[in-house]
């Protein structure tokens, strides 16, 4: 009967992978077959772009209907992210009122001798407008010129070159200072035809006009305004294109895919540490530090090892990191289970002691002498995880990632100790009731974690890197809580949530790129989306519903811990062993 | 060069230094302590320093356009308190709305915030000033420095120590040296104060009398966001004049324990939180030493690590020998035990000697070239790791189970006398010779086990 339950899902779990496969592969070639078959190492590429699809179709068909929470919330985020990004671009229009600019007044007639003045007749004069990071920038100019009674003159003012976006106006004035005429743009009929210099419709002409005394005039050019309709109209598709770069970017090419996909490694790799640790209900945060740990290990490794042939020398390097990260994370373990210290304090200043560390061991250690920045030694060959994309840093770590979460799954659902681990995480007092040795357990639960989170660490010295750099997680870990939850803390779930959020990181930086856009911005989404998560008001009549539903159609609540919504950790839970 | 950094340490320039270094700490423990008091611990107030600080350099920094130079430079700073601390309330009422009326979790919540103040600072900055980093490109300015006046320092013997100590302090450092009195004041002597607690210790029965627990919570949280926001301000416009990309460098964390550290109370947490300005002045001091200035820098992390640990023993400790005094009520011997419990914490202190020791030479070992090449760091770092390691193992029997200290205590006796003695050398050395400093540190640590409890040990047995 399950089964029978599922199979619709599985088929629109099916249906959605293979789209996304599909989408993927599609905007990543433009669409033609050709174009894939020309890349090297394609088969592989169409290999982690079907193991995508996967991830979508675990995503569904585990999640059911809580996927389409994460979903919304996702949308609601990036929804919210927009309006950020809209305002922190409301400024883009002010690209109207600077850039540089050249004035001219043209005549036939012969210029008037002798004047000091600042013009000529038919030459150009320029400048540039609000010239940022200037004390006193200059924000309009007054120059005189003179003229005989009856000289026809044009005045025009202009963006010097395509470049410039100013938009400026011009005005003709007479000695005593009044205005005489005024202009804010030009016809198409006058840039294309009449006057070779200027640019746009948004450059000022004012066209034969006809002194009426000898004399001298002033022509006075500024930025015009900015009206409302176009600070919103440029704010907005300013943020159109961050928008499009963020949504699309990271698919656009092979290298930009492979920044994404490798991302996504060291942060499923993140969340499954994450997911594993919070299902027993223990706010260790030890990810970060753990990370530095079995990068230090494997980099120490790796750069003392250059003559072992790699298929020996990878396997010593994965084992290596992992009992690094173990070992580091049984230390808070063993804090919290034997002596009640706080885990989320303890392991935040733990982190701090690793990164401390790592630098320490870096720059007086491993730093070449002769090295101008604090960084190892590039590893050798042999050290370095082989690729398995050309042109990308994407690795045979996919296939360790396969495994990792395949073990994780036995670990967590098919095991006595990730049942005990549940139990605890469910209720710690119905544990120990219940004859399960909850220290040990905890205390192990928190060095599991930390293995995989070394296993990350390993992956971006000896994959991304390729060798130890001063802040090689980049603040990392904390992107492996939010991976973690959005997965519900359900490990087959973590590939899907980690290429999602992965996916926001790689289109944060092309982002940044292409449309100037601060990177920032996609962690304050990630901040939005903690709080919609934890929200857990805002969905309790949707999961009510759900429930009701579960309890109709099987007779009985619910079949495993995994079925439940996620644990709603109270905040006595949060205190509970300080 | 050592004897400078010990001479450093006894003078009054690094009691100010402490007094400093300490206030960014002590501020937001103290909104932690509130919070923590009424059972929802505060995690966001890292984001809140950070948003707070930011705002106080950008307002501070634009009054001077808003209302001219002259008048800029007197109302910026205290309009940059004002809105500083306004920012930082609203995010605290956010994690407030949504702990308390959404449901979310306060933890995750307050993580959330965390990162959002980190980066919403960073990504307005980068507005501004186009800068990531800093914003040294803003004319910010500073709160008020407070000057004593120069009779003061007239004043026959202790006036000199104390004018050194007290003049030309931030006016944030005796705002929050005062504000620990106002809140001890709050906890305890009004109506207010009670409520709060009561919540925090049982908010069942709280709400069974008429107490509103959400509206009660809801204030505390308000008020730890004021207080995050006060720190904040201290950071960048009295300890700094600039803002600096996540400043606050997990201040907002340590806030997190300094309150149990203190055992709770206003004062407890004003004493934690001196603890921990002395190490990070302390590792700013030996930043002057040939050794790396990672390992300093790591001093306050271990030791918060290391309270963590001593006061989750301790209390395990008192809930032991409190059980057998309600066991064996009238035969309890209660001078006898007190003395035990204090050779216990001794011990425990000496394990966390110990633990740094194996640490330092752990990392002596790993970065030799940081600490004068490999012919002296090696034989160094394996002398001082080996022998705290020794130390450790001998001291663990007697920390895990109070009831050896009674049972093996001349073994106690030794091992804590013996430790003791080695760290006391350690110090000593530095004034004296090596051989006249073993002496003298043995001999006062076998007079301070005694006085601290070996004398009634030897008399009870």
């Amino acid at each position: 009967m399950t089964f029978l339950r599922r199979y619709p899902l599985m088929l629109i779990g099916l249906l959605a992978g293979t789209l996304v496969t599909w989408f993927v592969t599609n905007t990543m070639f433009a669409g033609s077959a050709e174009k894939m078959t020309a890349t090297a190492t394609w088969q592989n590429i169409l290999l982690v772009n079907a193991l995508v699809g996967v991830c979508i179709l675990l995503f569904v068909v585990e999640l059911r209907r809580g996927a389409i929470r994460v979903l919304l919330t996702v949308i609601v985020a990036l929804l919210l992210g927009f309006l950020v990004t809209f305002v922190f671009n409301l400024d883009a229009a002010d690209r109207f009122t600077r850039g540089e600019f050249r004035v001219q007044v043209i005549s036939d007639a012969a210029p008037v001798a002798g004047d000091t003045v600042d013009l000529e007749y038919n030459k150009r004069r320029g400048g540039e407008f609000n010239k940022p990071n200037v004390v006193a920038p200059v924000s309009e100019v007054a120059w005189t010129f003179a003229g005989s009674e009856g000289d026809v003159v044009s005045l025009l003012a202009y963006a010097k070159n395509r470049r410039s976006t100013v938009d400026v106006r011009v005005e003709l004035r007479d000695a005593a200072g009044t205005t005489l005429a005024a202009a804010t743009s030009a016809t198409e009929l006058q840039v294309e035809e009449t006057f070779d210099d200027l640019v746009s419709a948004r450059d000022a002409v004012i066209e034969g006009y006809t002194l009426p005394e000898a004399g001298v005039y002033t022509l006075y050019a500024t930025p015009e305004e900015v009206d409302l309709g176009t600070t919103l109209s440029e704010a907005m598709s300013q943020s159109q294109l961050a928008f499009e770069a963020l949504l699309l970017g990271p698919i656009e090419r092979v290298n930009r895919w492979g920044v994404w996909i490798m991302d996504a490694i060291t942060l499923i790799l993140l969340g499954l540490s994450f997911a594993i640790v919070f299902r027993a209900q223990q706010f260790s945060l030890g990810a970060e530090g753990q990370l530095y740990f079995g990068a230090l290990v494997s980099g120490i490794i790796a750069l003392n090892s250059p003559h072992i042939p790699g298929v020996l020398l990878i396997p010593v390097i994965i084992l290596a990191s992992g009992t690094a990260g173990f070992i580091y994370g049984l230390v808070p373990g063993a804090l919290k289970a034997y002596l009640g210290a706080n885990e989320l304090v303890s392991t935040l200043m733990l982190n701090v002691i690793a990164t401390r560390f790592f630098e320490m061991v870096l720059n007086f250690q491993l730093k070449p002498p002769e090295a101008g920045y604090v960084a190892s030694a590039k590893f050798t060959e042999n050290a370095i995880l082989p690729v398995i994309v050309q042109g990308t840093q994407v690795t045979v770590a996919v296939f360790l990632l396969v495994v990792v979460v395949f073990i994780t799954w036995l670990l967590m659902r098919r095991t006595p100790l990730g049942y005990e681990i549940r139990i605890i995480g469910s209720n710690l007092r119905f544990a120990d009731y219940g004859g399960v040795n909850s220290k040990r357990t905890i205390m192990l639960v928190m060095a599991i974690g930390g293995i995989v989170a070394g296993l990350a660490g390993m992956h971006l010295a000896n994959g991304v890197h390729r060798q130890l750099i001063l802040n090689i997680s980049f603040a990392l870990a904390f992107e492996g809580v939010v991976v973690a939850l959005l997965a519900r803390l359900n490990v087959l779930v973590v590939p899907f949530t980690g290429l999602l959020y992965a996916y926001l990181r790689a289109g944060a930086q092309f982002m940044e790129r292409d449309a100037n856009v601060s990177l920032e911005v996609v962690r304050m989404i990630q901040a939005i989306i903690i709080l919609l998560i934890t929200a857990e008001a805002l969905v309790t009549f949707f999961q009510q519903r759900q429930k009701r539903a579960d309890i109709d159609a099987k007779g009985h609540a619910v079949d495993s811990l995994e079925d439940m919504a996620p644990p709603a950790p109270s905040p006595e839970a949060a205190r509970r062993g300080e | 060069m050592q004897e400078n950094v010990i001479q450093g340490i006894f003078s009054a320039v690094f009691l100010a230094a402490i007094l400093r270094v300490t206030t960014p700490i002590l501020l937001p423990s103290l909104g932690a302590l509130i919070s923590e008091k009424a059972g929802v611990l505060n995690i966001g107030l890292e984001g809140m320093m950070l948003s707070a600080a930011f705002t106080g350099v950008v307002v501070s920094a634009y009054s001077q356009d808003w209302f001219g130079a002259e008048a800029g430079l007197s109302i910026g700073p205290w309009l940059g308190l004002l809105l500083g601390v306004c920012v930082s309330l609203l995010l605290s009422f956010v994690l407030a709305l949504f702990h308390l009326d959404l449901k979310g979790d306060l933890f995750l919540s307050g993580i959330a915030l965390n990162i959002f103040g980190s980066s919403a600072t960073v990504a307005i900055m980068f507005e501004l000033t186009g800068d990531r980093g800093n914003t040294s490109t803003l004319a910010s300015l500073q709160m008020p420095f407070i000057q004593l006046p120069e009779l003061i320092a007239e004043i026959p013997v202790i006036g000199g120590f104390f004018f050194g100590v007290f003049d030309n302090q931030s006016v944030m450092t005796w705002i929050a040296f005062v504000l620990v009195f106002v809140v001890a004041f709050v906890l305890y002597r009004t109506p207010f104060g009670m409520h709060l607690r009561a919540v925090g210790e049982n908010p069942e029965a709280a709400e069974s009398v008429g107490i509103n627990v959400k509206r009660i919570r809801y204030t505390a949280l308000l008020i730890s966001g004021f207080f995050a926001g006060l720190g904040g301000i201290h950071m960048s416009m009295g300890y700094l004049q600039l803002f600096q990309r996540d400043m606050t460098n997990g201040r907002g964390f340590i806030a997190l324990v300094t309150p149990s550290l203190g055992g709770g109370t206003p004062v407890g947490t004003m004493i934690a939180s001196s603890i921990f300005g002395f190490f990070d002045a302390l590792g700013i001091r030996i930043g002057t030493l040939e050794i790396p200035s990672q390992l300093p820098q790591s001093i306050p992390y271990f030791a918060t690590v290391m309270a963590l640990v001593i006061y989750a023993l301790q209390r395990r400790i008192s809930q032991r020998v409190s059980a057998m005094r309600t066991a064996s009520g009238s035969t309890f011997d209660a001078a006898f035990w007190g003395a035990i419990q204090r050779i216990s914490i001794l011990h425990m202190l000496l394990m966390m000697v110990a633990v740094i020791g194996v640490v330092t030479g752990a990392a002596i070992l790993s970065a030799p070239n940081g600490f004068g090449g490999a012919e002296t760091a090696v034989p160094a770092g394996l002398l001082i790791g080996g022998a705290s390691c020794l130390l450790f193992l001998l001291g663990l029997p007697f920390v895990r189970d109070i009831f050896r200290i009674q049972e093996r205590w001349l073994a106690s006796a030794g091992v804590t006398i013996i430790s003791l003695g080695i760290t006391l050398t350690l110090f000593l050395a530095l004034f004296i010779e090596l051989a006249l400093a073993l002496g003298v540190g043995l001999l006062l640590g076998a007079g301070v086990w005694f006085m601290i409890g070996g004398r009634v040990l030897m008399r009870g047995q």
